[in-house]
């Protein structure tokens, strides 16, 4: 539920109308020095009609330095990122030699595992001189390693499942897996949330996609026995399988599933649940372990679940978890193990290195450490920004906090002041977004330091004065009065 | 004023195309974009009243025939083009017919032509051209239009 002033809402429709407005006019004028000067493709068919790219040449070209910024050096806490500069009004950006350190509050660091560290470094460079940086081959060629059989092990016990199946890249391990699962006959029931990546594997699979109201199970229900009845579209047969698939923390809205009442609707309804959990596994849960841990879910409950290992393991890579039989099965069938290359050795090892780190099993207590100190600075950096007036959207004990924009003119304002008080911030509009609801996206991480954060907080304090998003009454500093009570007693 | 606050649930509607339109405020926002373009046209041109919004009626007719109703597919390439052979007016909604959206839609152009030919008093050459604007607008909304293409008009090849 998000709110909306409604003054806001108004400026922010009547601003993209106008940027509309202005693009098509542009369009227009285009269209007519085109005709004019001569084309050499004659014959040709064009390779994207014209309105295809309106968005990206119309409205993103515009604020194109807020995003896709090069940095030059390893994405920890503090980093360096390369000045661009512009001489055509951003439609060309050019990199210049000149660096800023800036705090990074954009990558997904969640525990710290992105930047050298003392465990996991020094094994992965031994693993690089070993087995060298690439297979150079698919897993059933000559691509699957040592290191892979106990990456995937690991990964199955750290999970909590019977067996796992390792990939070399998140989004192809969602678009390659969902056409495996399902197909024609099918139904696919999505959070309308989810991620792209998901959204493409349900399309390439050809099974019948609904999709339910975020994170409301009673509508879920609602959809389930409205689909069961049916059955498939013009027949009326009953559905092959239906497969239900959520997320376990939400990437733009920092929310963490409802999963205790999804899971027990999905085995009322006898459908299967798949359950992603890219932001979540190793990020939550007492030991790391995900949604499961933290909402009292037992592993054994859900079908199929899958997670990447860019977010709190600091490698690359996607997996997915689930018995025997299916893993089996999708080692024999999944396009992304037949034929792409396996995951790389050193990236493997970094990903062992740190869940052994984060079980506590290298000796030290460091895992444990990481994982209290992502919750504190996540729930004290929520609650501040929440105190000051902003509007923060997510649950608490999540490390994902999107900030509200709103207005498109904002959104480059926002990241450019934050940029030159050198806080990295990352910026999402839409079609990322609705179009209404453009937000910053700050992901906190166990490296900040408690400096770090209140440093962050003044800097957007004052540049959210500036832009005008703090759109709640901020709520009075009860501290000061409590402080000289006690003097005066 | 400036604290009136509005809930915003996320919609079920896939096609990012579409779904700004399902949120609060997007019915006013196009109430009030043609009454400040009544003001406009009255300041630019300094004509009667009812030749304003006769002006305001014409131009709404232009602008939204062709965007309603001319355009098709989206202005990115993220949905792979799944709705590239469909106008606007038939991608919102999902192509359900006779929801509020389209029923408001619809009222519109019809309120827009009341005012323009009361205002205009029902003289001849503008009493004309509002009338054809009005049809053109109204049939082409129809649920039994849906995805019909006249004469192959704006059908694809």
């Amino acid at each position: 539920m998000i709110t909306i002033p409604y003054l806001t809402a108004l400026t922010t429709y009547f601003s993209y109308g106008l940027l509309f407005a202005f693009g098509q006019l542009r369009d227009f004028f285009r269209k007519i020095f085109d005709w004019w000067s001569h084309n050499s493709l004659e014959g040709y068919a064009p390779i994207c009609l014209g309105l295809e790219d309106f968005y990206i040449r119309r409205l993103y070209l515009r604020i194109q330095d807020c995003f896709n910024r090069p940095i030059c050096s390893s994405p920890d806490a503090w980093f360096d990122v390369v000045e661009r500069i512009s001489n055509d009004y951003n439609k060309t950006l050019k990199r210049t030699t000149r660096v800023d350190r800036c705090l990074n509050l954009g990558s997904y660091n969640y525990l710290g595992f992105a930047a050298a560290d003392e465990y996991c470094t020094p094994r992965v460079i031994e693993s690089l001189k070993k087995f060298s940086a690439s297979t150079c081959s698919t897993r059933v060629d000559g691509g699957t390693t040592t290191l892979h059989a106990e990456l995937e092990e690991c990964v199955a016990n750290f999970v909590g499942k019977p067996a796992a199946v390792v990939f070399g890249m998140g989004y192809a391990t969602n678009s390659a897996i969902l056409p495996v699962l399902i197909g024609k006959g099918g139904l696919i029931i999505s959070d309308s949330l989810n991620h792209n990546s998901i959204v493409n594997g349900a399309r390439g699979s050809g099974a019948t996609i609904r999709v339910f109201q975020h994170n409301t199970p009673s509508h879920l229900e609602k959809v389930l026995r409205e689909q069961i009845a049916e059955g498939q579209p013009r027949t009326h047969r009953p559905w092959k399988k239906i497969i239900v698939v959520v997320e376990g923390i939400y990437s733009m809205e920092g929310e963490l599933c409802q999963l205790p009442e999804i899971v027990s609707i999905c085995k009322k309804y006898r459908a299967y649940i798949y359950l992603d959990e890219a932001h979540s596994i190793g990020a939550v849960g007492k030991s790391g372990r995900g949604v499961c841990d933290l909402l009292g879910v037992d592993t054994a409950d859900i079908d199929i679940m899958m997670g990447t290992f860019t977010k709190s393991f600091g490698s690359c890579g996607g997996y997915i978890a689930g018995s025997k039989e299916l893993i089996e099965y999708l080692k024999h069938n999944c396009p992304a193990h037949l034929y792409a290359t396996s995951i790389s050795p050193p990236a493997a090892q970094q990903i062992m290195s740190s869940i052994k780190v984060i079980l506590g099993e290298d000796g030290s207590s460091r895992g444990a450490q990481k994982l209290a100190r992502i919750r504190e600075n996540s729930n004290f950096f929520r609650s501040e920004l929440q105190k000051m007036g902003f509007e923060v959207l997510g649950d608490n004990d999540s490390p994902v906090m999107p900030i509200m924009l709103y207005n498109p003119a904002k959104i480059p304002a926002f990241s450019r002041e934050c940029l030159k008080r050198n806080v990295a911030v990352v910026t999402v509009a839409f079609p990322a977004t609705p179009l209404l609801l453009a937000r910053a996206r700050i992901c906190i991480s166990a490296a900040h330091t408690r400096e770090d954060l209140t440093k962050a907080l003044e800097v957007i304090s004052r540049v959210g004065d500036m832009v005008g998003v703090k759109y709640f009454p901020a709520e009075p500093k009860k501290q000061q009065l409590e402080g000289e009570g006690i003097k005066m007693d | 004023m400036a604290n009136l606050y509005v809930q915003a649930t996320p919609t079920t509607d896939l096609n990012k195309n579409t779904e700004w339109f399902t949120y609060p405020a997007a019915w006013t926002t196009y109430i009030l974009i043609l009454f400040f373009s009544w003001l406009v046209v009255l300041s630019v041109f300094g004509c009667s009243a009812g030749m304003a919004w006769t002006v305001v009626h014409l131009s709404h007719f232009v602008v939204t025939y062709q965007f309603f109703h001319w355009k098709k597919g989206t202005p990115f390439s993220d949905d792979q083009g799944v709705y590239n052979r469909l106008t606007w007016w038939e991608q919102i909604d999902n192509g359900k017919q006779l929801t509020r959206n389209r029923k408001f839609l619809t009222v519109v152009p019809v309120v827009l032509y009341l005012i323009a030919s009361h205002t205009t008093n029902y003289q001849h050459p503008m009493l004309f051209f509002n009338t054809i604007a009005v049809f053109i607008l109204v049939v082409a909304k129809f649920p039994n239009m849906h995805k019909v293409r006249i004469f192959g008009i704006n059908a694809d090849q």
